[in-house]
């Protein structure tokens, strides 16, 4: 039993992360096509990247849906603290999300598409602006009385690391939508989107060294577990394979390879996420309440798991059918071969 | 003390809003799911191309409908936290499951198959496409289960118990099991049914009455028809047992429903009141009309009580639900959209019988098609009403006789919340603004009846052709 409440708690904790890191990565290419939407110069191109994510926007975010609910019921404590905290950027994602949700369906019908064009773009850097201060605001620490209630201001998690934390994400998403569209596009458009991945893998990589560097300086807990042997070697290598990572990223751009960008950028999402994961274990509600305090009671986590980790499979299963069957290239404003 | 009061107010009313408005767009997308699946249904069967047209023109309003209701439903999920932290804590064992549930099971589904639904068409193999759109429904209605779980255990808590404050789930069965689960689920499963059934044939009664495409749309006005011979009575039958259950589980909602505030003792009878003018501040109804022994027959059909009714001067103030002419006037004008419904249902069976329903005659049925036009809106009004009697009704609790609202909501600061809740009422005034324009540019566009299905023997090859359909096409179709 003893095991087990360590044990469990930490399933939740991977799970959880495996949902965060598809959502990240999914909806990462979706709202960083719909920053990019902001620089199409034509209607016409608007509407080849809008078409592109017309049949996968629903579910990308749905996966933030499941990490909603998979927090709520394995980490009530930690759910509830955390957007109380996060009261504003919270708030700052939801609108943004609204907006970019209607404005699929609503800039196809309106005579007047400039204002759903905004809407959608706007929409979609509120958004990725909100999840970047609120992850930020997570990794900085929020406070809380000893019974992990929430007993801080409305403004704690602004500062000038969780602002950098949200300039990079908002690059990483402009990144991986780029190297999508090049997966999806052609001709003038995929060129285009060579040159703004360029830019964003070089923006993405300042941006993750001033965070590698920011973290062990502001952070005095991260600072004792990053240094702390034999850990170090581990944390050690992230930086060094980022570093490769993103080398090769640039490699095949300049190649002008059209699926391996795609590939590399989520092995670098992969790895950034691996790295605040580390960073942030065993914490929940970094840096007062661990997972095992957080951690609803067992039973709730086992009978959750029985239910849950049997889908994931499935809906990763018919996730990925739903790509294949709408692979290929996006013409015009429809999908060609 | 103050402050937090108006906070767990502007709290509320956000939550109020939010839900209000969120409720509008699955309503109708969870019952016209169905409605598709059926339809495809019928084109695979028959291969009238007709029925492939329908499930073509409905999905357009389908969709705009889905895409309001995601945007929307993602604030109500983050709002239990953000703005009702005390309360999530407490119950997220059982209660977050739950929604977990509901995310993994019923909302992935939907939306892992949407796509395919939407723009599948050329894509897949019909009968692949089929599935596609089952899953949909599928997924919808059963996120439909789930939340009225969730809401059904908050009503009646079940399956353990609460230490300090926290609840502990004993037996998780049992608590998805509450009381009220079953009655309300299907409450709600047949509310969005309804619904959806006659804004479907309120439009086409439009269409036929306009003199478009009268034969085209008598097809679905008799699909639905056929469903509410089934679902209007069924739906009387559940929502009266859905009172009695309320009579039972949470007499002060009763007592709220029915402007009581006097205990009616076993033995005696009592009157149902049609109409009254409840008095908070006098704890009496200033006047009312009762007809005689109605309340005995509807909870126990008989001319008097087994048990008492409790009225309202039983329980102290703070124990007690206010706004009681809301939770009065929301009932009976619920009920009554229930038996207009049914009414609606036979006089239209009555028609149909008669053969007045035949393509070239239906259009003369004009006074018959007026009242299906008249019907389309009623289905949300009698939704949300009935959503105000069970939650405005289980005040002042949250989980009833559990957790007090003013307990469960977090201390935020009143700018945050009020900004908002602002913000929310801004935006939400525009989406309802907009829905309502392009969804009536989708119905007077009607649908295209030049439209060829892809064909049913041939694998549909990628090799062949671009995708046909894509929403960028309906503009061009606009321009028609």
């Amino acid at each position: 039993m003893e095991t087990l409440s360590y044990l469990l708690p930490q399933v939740w904790f991977v799970i959880l992360g495996i949902f965060l890191l598809l959502y990240v990565m999914l909806d990462g290419f979706d709202l960083g096509v719909g920053i990019l939407s902001i620089t199409a110069s034509n209607e016409e191109r608007r509407s080849i990247l809008m078409t592109s994510l017309g049949n996968i926007w629903d579910a990308n975010e749905t996966w933030l849906v499941l990490m909603g609910g998979a927090l709520f019921g394995a980490f009530p404590l930690a759910y509830a603290t955390i957007l109380n905290a996060l009261y504003i950027p919270v708030i700052l994602m939801l609108f943004g999300l609204i907006f970019r949700a209607v404005a699929f369906e609503f800039r196809e019908y309106s005579n007047r598409k400039l204002f759903w064009n905004i809407a959608f773009g706007a929409g979609s850097f509120m958004a990725a602006l909100g999840q970047g201060l609120a992850l930020g605001g997570v990794l900085e620490g929020i406070a809380v009385d000893e019974a992990g209630h929430f007993i801080g201001g409305p403004w704690d998690w602004l500062s000038f690391q969780s602002v950098l934390t949200a300039l990079t994400l908002i690059q990483g998403y402009v990144l991986i939508g780029s190297t999508y569209l090049i997966l999806k596009t052609e001709g003038e458009l995929q060129k285009t989107h060579y040159g703004t991945a360029k830019i964003a893998a070089f923006t993405t990589l300042i941006g993750a060294i001033l965070i590698t560097i920011a973290t062990p300086i502001f952070y005095q807990s991260a600072r004792a577990r990053l240094f702390a042997q034999p850990q170090v070697y581990v944390f050690a290598l992230i930086p060094i394979l980022g570093v490769l990572l993103i080398g090769l990223l640039i490699r095949s751009l300049n190649r002008s390879q059209e699926v391996t960008p795609f590939i590399w950028t989520i092995l670098i999402f992969l790895l950034s996420f691996i790295g605040l994961g580390m960073i942030a274990f065993p914490y929940i509600i970094p840096t007062e309440i661990t997972i095992y305090e957080a951690a609803a009671a067992p039973s709730s986590l086992v009978f959750m798991l029985i239910f849950v980790g049997i889908l994931i499979p499935i809906m990763v299963f018919y996730n990925i059918y739903q790509y294949v069957v709408f692979r290929g290239k996006v013409v015009g404003s429809s999908y060609g071969e | 003390m103050d402050s937090i009061l108006n906070v767990v107010v502007l709290s509320r009313m956000q939550f109020a809003l939010t839900a209000i408005f969120h409720i509008l767009w699955p309503i109708l997308t969870t019952g016209m799911a169905i409605y598709l699946v059926v339809v495809e249904g019928l084109w695979l069967k028959t291969r009238n191309v007709d029925y492939y047209r329908h499930a073509r023109f409905w999905s357009k309003l389908y969709v705009l409908n889905f895409s309001i209701g995601v945007a929307t439903g993602i604030p109500m999920e983050f709002q239990f936290g953000s703005n009702w932290a005390p309360l999530s804590e407490s119950i997220g064992d059982f209660f977050g499951s739950i929604l977990g549930f509901e995310a993994t099971m019923a909302f992935m589904l939907e939306a892992g198959f949407l796509g395919i639904m939407l723009f599948g068409w050329e894509r897949v193999h019909p009968v692949i496409h089929y599935l596609a759109t089952i899953m949909v429904a599928f997924g919808a209605n059963l996120s439909t289960f789930w939340i009225l779980t969730a809401n059904s255990w908050m009503q009646t808590p079940a399956g353990g118990q609460f230490v300090d404050g926290k609840f502990v789930v004993i037996d998780y069965f049992q608590a998805i099991q509450s009381p009220f689960m079953v009655t309300s689920f299907f409450h709600m499963f047949f509310a969005t049914l309804e619904t959806s059934m006659f804004v479907i044939g309120g439009i086409s009664a439009w269409y036929i009455l306009s003199d478009r495409h009268s034969a085209f749309f008598a097809k679905s006005l008799k699909i639905v028809l056929a469903g509410a011979i089934a679902i209007t009575p069924l739906q009387i039958y559940v929502g009266d047992e859905s009172a009695k259950q309320v009579y039972h589980y949470q007499p002060t909602k009763l007592a709220a429903m029915e402007a009581q505030w006097e205990t009616i003792p076993a033995g005696e009878s009592a009157d149902w009141s049609i109409v009254a003018w409840p008095n908070g501040r006098a704890e009496k109804n200033d006047w009312d009309i009762k007809a005689p022994n109605g309340l005995s027959y509807l909870l126990e059909f008989k001319p008097t009580l087994s048990e008492p009714v409790q009225g309202l001067k039983e329980w102290p103030p703070e124990n007690r639900p206010r706004m009681v002419s809301l939770i009065y006037y929301s009932f009976r004008i619920m009920s009554g959209i229930g038996f207009f419904f049914a009414g609606l249902m036979l006089w239209s069976v009555l028609q149909w019988l008669r053969g007045k329903l035949s393509s070239d005659t239906i259009a003369q049925q004009r006074w018959l098609m007026r009242g299906w036009i008249l019907a389309a809106p009623l289905g949300y009004i009698a939704v949300e009403a009935g959503w105000i009697v069970r939650c405005v009704g289980r005040q002042p609790w949250a989980v009833y006789g559990e957790i007090r609202t003013v307990d469960a909501a977090s201390n935020l600061p009143i700018g945050s919340v009020l900004t908002s809740l602002l913000g929310f009422s801004a935006i939400y005034t525009l989406l309802f603004v907009s829905a309502l324009y392009f969804g009536s540019r989708i119905i007077r566009q009607g649908p295209n009846l030049e439209l060829e299905p892809p064909g049913l023997d041939r694998p549909p090859a990628l090799e062949t052709s671009p995708a046909e359909h894509t929403p960028d096409q309906r503009p061009l179709e606009a321009q028609q």
